[in-house]
């Protein structure tokens, strides 16, 4: 029995006066952690409040846990659990009220859990939520989701403004969410160190447009940059795969994308050195790629 | 109504306390000081209508614009509700805040004319049409603000709703069917009255129901 | 539904348990390798014994914050090398030529030949037959 998909997004467009999000298409199945990545104003927010409902498509479909988005976004949001990096608690009251606000609309809320949290962020249920900092109000809200176990995760930017510490405390509790592999968790983020650690699939978006979407390993497998010594006179033949040439003198580096022996082969003893490429390095080298391939 | 849209309600009442009893508390301040004398009745009827004012004013900032500015719309946003539920429990939420101290104060008004011995009490239906109209003009400005998200568009509508009930006691008042019985003996409920009081509550209703059933159905909600 | 933890306390102690394998973001080999020679190394001086079980996919995954699809790789690498083995639905166990996996995997083998005995009744076939078609597969593996 295939597991319906956590999150499914086809063809969707949203259009606005500056910017179109445009054939849009997503897919993050159930016990999967996907990293979205991409510029400022490249379409993480708005891909993301598409998916919680929160604007509607121009065209294209959207199903979130199975619900069709954005008519039931009600009932879907019982299981979502969404924080941005925009978000604030309501004005004039504490954290210890917004606990129990959410306890009070979620059966499933875990008070022992929420307690374990309010601890580990290091929060004090009777702080108020207009003195709060950025990186506080984030783990405020970061706990009051994580303490009800909602099956989904959408998460905008959720390490903006936190200090080194606080990031490994909150990733750590996202990768427990992960121990139970009917959880799964989309978050959007400029970090791409913690994206290429702990996702497992990568969506890139550059421009309104998936520019790659594909496992992590893949992309750590088959990104590479190849340093090469080329006698004079000897020009190389034409290669498949490579994404981009930089030529000084005798020195050249070839980024490819589809990295393997043959291509190793097909270089022979030109080769200097091959390189692995970081997620930041294979990110800026595909979008630039991209909007050499779509003339921008 | 479901439990989220309840639990909304029951949430704006408790953010805006503060303004609910602020509200209530100097109503029935400005109605202790229209108490004494003529000249506390002058100052205190305009206390009076500033406090209401005032109240309308600070629930349509802070209860739709800034949360909208502050962005914690998206928290609420992100619980189990559909942008029609959000704008139903926006709407009864803000209004049950104003009006639980618009009722507070304004019965003391009446209370204040038909007890004291120096106030007409011809003065009651002029004093319960300006209450209504009181609560209209901040029903309009809700829905104005629910509707709208300009910010400058809401300060433009807080200008003018202000302007207003100045224009509206100057016109009300001058009308003969009022003016002639404003200073009666007895509060006399004429057609005039029942004219105007049948419009506002009109447009109470109005208020009230348009935004459920615009601002509900939009699709598009940041 | 995944495991409940009811206090830091018992978080902290399943994180220690595989807090000596660190994964370094500065190293330049790739997560799974790094993994993989830690895990190499802990059988390699017998701190994790033949026949011990590894922890499970996604608790790995968990404890060390990395992602699921990185420890599989690194599992499914060392179970290549033949430093590991995977029993469908039971888990993945340090391997050994001696010892405790060596009897897990002759328990595998018993049952294999169990369900061979009991088609080969049904079919009809006498121990002769059974023995012959044996030898026969043997011989079709070294061919390969």
């Amino acid at each position: 029995m295939t597991q319906t998909k956590h999150i499914e997004m086809r063809g969707v467009r949203k259009t606005y006066p500056f910017f179109t999000l445009d054939d849009l298409s997503l897919d993050l199945e159930p016990g999967q952690i996907m990293g979205f990545v991409g510029a400022n104003g490249a379409g993480k927010s708005t891909t993301i409040r598409l998916a919680m409902g929160l604007i509607a498509p121009d065209a294209g479909d959207i199903r979130v846990l199975g619900h069709a988005i954005p008519e039931a976004q009600g009932a879907a949001k019982r299981d979502i659990g969404f924080v941005s990096s925009e978000m604030r608690l309501l004005p004039h009251t504490t954290i210890g009220w917004h606990m129990q606000f959410i306890s009070s609309i979620y059966p499933e809320w875990d008070a022992p859990y929420a307690e374990a949290l309010v601890k580990r962020f290091n929060l004090r249920p009777a702080q108020g939520s207009g003195g709060l900092s950025q990186g506080e109000q984030i783990k405020a809200l970061l706990m009051l989701t994580l303490a009800r176990r909602p099956r989904l995760l959408i998460l905008d930017e959720p390490t903006n403004g936190l200090d080194p510490v606080a990031r490994h405390e909150v990733m750590t509790e996202f990768m427990d969410v992960l121990r139970d592999d009917n959880r799964s968790i989309l978050f959007s983020s400029h970090n791409t160190v913690d994206v290429e650690r702990i996702s497992d699939r990568i969506t890139f978006i550059d421009r309104g447009r998936v520019v790659d979407c594909n496992d992590k390993e893949d992309f750590l497998e088959r990104w590479r940059r190849i340093h090469l010594q080329l006698p004079p006179g000897v020009t190389l033949p034409h290669l498949p795969g490579i994404v981009s040439r930089v030529v000084d003198g005798q020195f050249s580096t070839l980024t490819t994308n589809s990295y393997s022996d043959g291509l190793l082969a097909l270089l022979g003893n030109t080769v200097r050195d091959v390189q692995r490429m970081s997620l930041e390095e294979i990110f800026v080298a595909n979008v630039f790629h991209h909007r050499e391939a779509r003339g921008q | 109504m479901n439990i989220v849209t309840r639990k909304l309600v029951s949430k704006e009442l408790y953010v805006n306390r503060w303004f609910i009893a602020g509200g209530a508390f100097s109503g029935v301040v400005s109605v202790c000081v229209a108490a004494l004398g003529k000249a506390g009745f002058s100052v205190g009827s305009l206390m009076w209508i500033t406090a209401i004012i005032a109240l309308g004013v600070m629930l349509a900032l802070y209860g739709v614009m800034n949360e909208r500015k502050e962005r914690s719309m998206l928290f609420v946003l992100s619980l189990p509700l559909s942008i029609a539920d959000y704008v139903r429990a926006k709407m009864l939420g803000l209004a049950l805040c104003f009006f639980i101290p618009w009722l507070v104060a304004s019965v003391a008004a009446i209370v204040l004319v038909l007890a004291k011995g120096d106030v007409p009490d011809g003065l009651v239906p002029y004093t319960v049409l300006l209450s209504v109209y009181m609560l209209a003009n901040f029903l309009v400005l809700l829905c104005w603000t629910l509707h709208v998200n300009s910010e400058a568009w809401i300060s433009a509508a807080i200008v003018l709703t202000n302007m207003g009930v100045s224009i509206y006691m100057f016109v009300v008042g001058a009308q003969p069917g009022l003016q002639d019985h404003l200073y009666g003996p007895t509060p006399v409920w004429n057609q005039t009255a029942w004219t105007i009081l049948i419009v506002e509550l009109g447009v109470i209703v109005l208020a009230f129901t348009l935004p459920f059933l615009l601002a509900a159905r939009r699709r598009d909600f940041i | 539904m995944g495991l409940v933890f009811d206090s830091e306390l018992s978080i902290h102690c399943m994180h220690s348990m595989y807090s000596g394998i660190n994964i370094s973001q500065t190293d330049a080999r790739p997560m799974y390798l790094q993994i993989m020679e830690q895990i190499r190394a802990r059988i390699a001086v017998g701190d994790w014994a033949a026949g011990k079980e590894l922890p499970s996919i996604r608790a790995l995954a968990a404890a060390l914050s990395v992602s699921v699809i990185t420890i599989k790789r690194a599992y499914l690498d060392l179970e290549n090398e033949g430093v590991i083995f995977t029993r469908h639905g039971k888990g993945s166990f340090v391997a050994d030529v001696n010892g405790l996996a060596g009897e897990l995997q002759a328990e595998k083998i018993d049952e294999h030949l169990a369900a061979a005995a009991g088609i080969g009744r049904q079919l009809g076939l006498s121990e002769e037959e059974l023995a012959t078609r044996l030898r026969r597969a043997i011989r079709n593996l070294d061919k390969k």
